[in-house]
């Protein structure tokens, strides 16, 4: 019980083997603060009287303090790491309900694209459809030019023209071999090139007869697109048709008719096909 | 038996009153009681060598706990704190270590 068993200890710094400074070696041989070999030196030497164990018990209630304090803390970390993980946990929650929701809003909006791109479609086949439609009519009104088998009718003034009255092919003439022409299932006409229109007046204008403000000059020649095959036929039977025969056997008109396979017929003029004042009605096309 | 009521009533003061630690010092209750454990059994075993003084222990004790706990704090005011924390507590450990096996070598004489 006195100072010298302390200090019996070896020292660090000799013990080491190879001379070396051994720290952790130093640190286990001077577990013990040397102080207490001093403090126990000096009490021997001073013969101070020790002092009472309510200093040391006053100290053990500072530790035991500090470890209550730990311990409390400690417990109070705990839920809130729990609430912090629950929390997460909740998070993860909303977002996995997030994305079912959004996965089923994205089916829906596949499922209307794939919609979308079948009305596409649909539109397509009907713009395509219109589009017919359109270029039909524009062949009928004569707004584009047309093609296709028919006849070639070449009528002029009687030889002795000059000489007898009525010799002369008048507007009139070609209204009704037109109008017969119409009458007998032509679908496109043109005198001289120039197309019949919706617009189209034949009348006779100084010398000359006019179609589409054009003068023309005998000979006529009207080009007719329509069935070659039953065209002239039912030309004769019409009005028009008996009209021209009398033409020709009492005036000397001439006429001639012949089958063409492959008329081309331009557009009318763009001047007459203009519409100023003639407004759609606002009721369903027939 | 004076100082094993001393320690349980310090835990039971501890954590039954709850004095509020402020924020700041939080993060160096642990070292500093990892400190105090070490002061603790240290004098424990000065106590069975036979040279405790108590002015020492309190000494001891005090600047113990205030050391280690500084260290941990330049530690974190350098950014090392983490580190710092580790190497004190492994100094402390073996010393405490070394210390219980002195105070086991006492008690059982093995």
């Amino acid at each position: 019980m006195t100072a010298p068993r302390v200090r019996a200890r070896p020292s660090a710094r000799a013990a080491s083997p190879d001379g070396t400074y051994d720290l952790l070696r130093r640190l286990r041989d001077e577990a013990l603060d040397s102080d207490y070999a001093h403090a126990a030196n000096r009490s021997t030497v001073q013969n101070r009287p020790r002092r009472s164990a309510a200093v040391g018990a006053a100290v053990l209630v500072a530790l035991g303090v500090l470890l209550g304090l730990a311990a409390v803390q400690s417990e109070q970390e705990q839920p809130a790491d729990q609430r912090e993980r629950a929390a997460v946990l909740a998070q993860i929650e909303q977002r996995q309900e997030q994305i079912q929701d959004q996965t089923a809003t994205l089916q829906g909006l596949r499922a209307s694209v794939a919609g979308l791109q079948g009305d596409v479609q649909t539109l397509g086949l009907q713009g395509a459809d219109l589009l017919d439609s359109v270029a039909e009519a524009r062949r009928l009104t004569g707004a584009a030019p047309v093609q296709g088998p028919g006849m070639r009718i070449t009528v002029n003034d009687a030889q002795d023209a000059g000489k007898t009255q009525g010799g002369t092919v008048l507007d009139a003439d070609l209204q009704v071999l037109v109008n017969g022409l119409w009458q007998a299932g032509a679908e496109a006409i043109s005198v001289n090139g120039q197309r019949i229109g919706p617009l189209t007046a034949i009348r006779t204008a100084g010398q000359a007869v006019n179609v589409n403000f054009e003068p023309l000059q005998p000979p006529y020649v009207l080009d007719v697109v329509g069935d070659p095959q039953t065209l002239q036929a039912r030309f004769s039977e019409t009005a028009a048709g008996q009209s021209w025969f009398d033409l020709q056997t009492n005036y000397g008109i001439r006429f001639e008719m012949a089958t063409a396979s492959a008329l081309t017929l331009p557009a009318v003029p763009a001047a007459r096909l203009r519409l100023h004042e003639a407004q759609a009605t606002t009721g369903a096309t027939p | 038996m004076i100082a094993a009521l001393g320690l349980v009533v310090g835990i039971v003061l501890g954590i039954l009153l709850q004095p509020s630690v402020p924020l700041a010092l939080q993060p160096y209750l642990p070292i500093a009681v990892v400190a105090a454990l070490d002061a603790t059994f240290g004098a424990l075993r000065a106590y069975l060598d036979g040279v405790f003084d108590d002015r020492v222990f309190f000494v001891s004790f005090l600047s113990n706990v205030v050391i280690a706990a500084l260290i941990v704090y330049l530690g974190d005011r350098l950014g090392v704190g983490n580190q710092l924390s580790t190497g004190v507590v492994v100094v402390l450990g073996i010393r405490i270590f070394t210390n219980v096996a002195a105070i086991r070598r006492h008690i059982f004489h093995a």
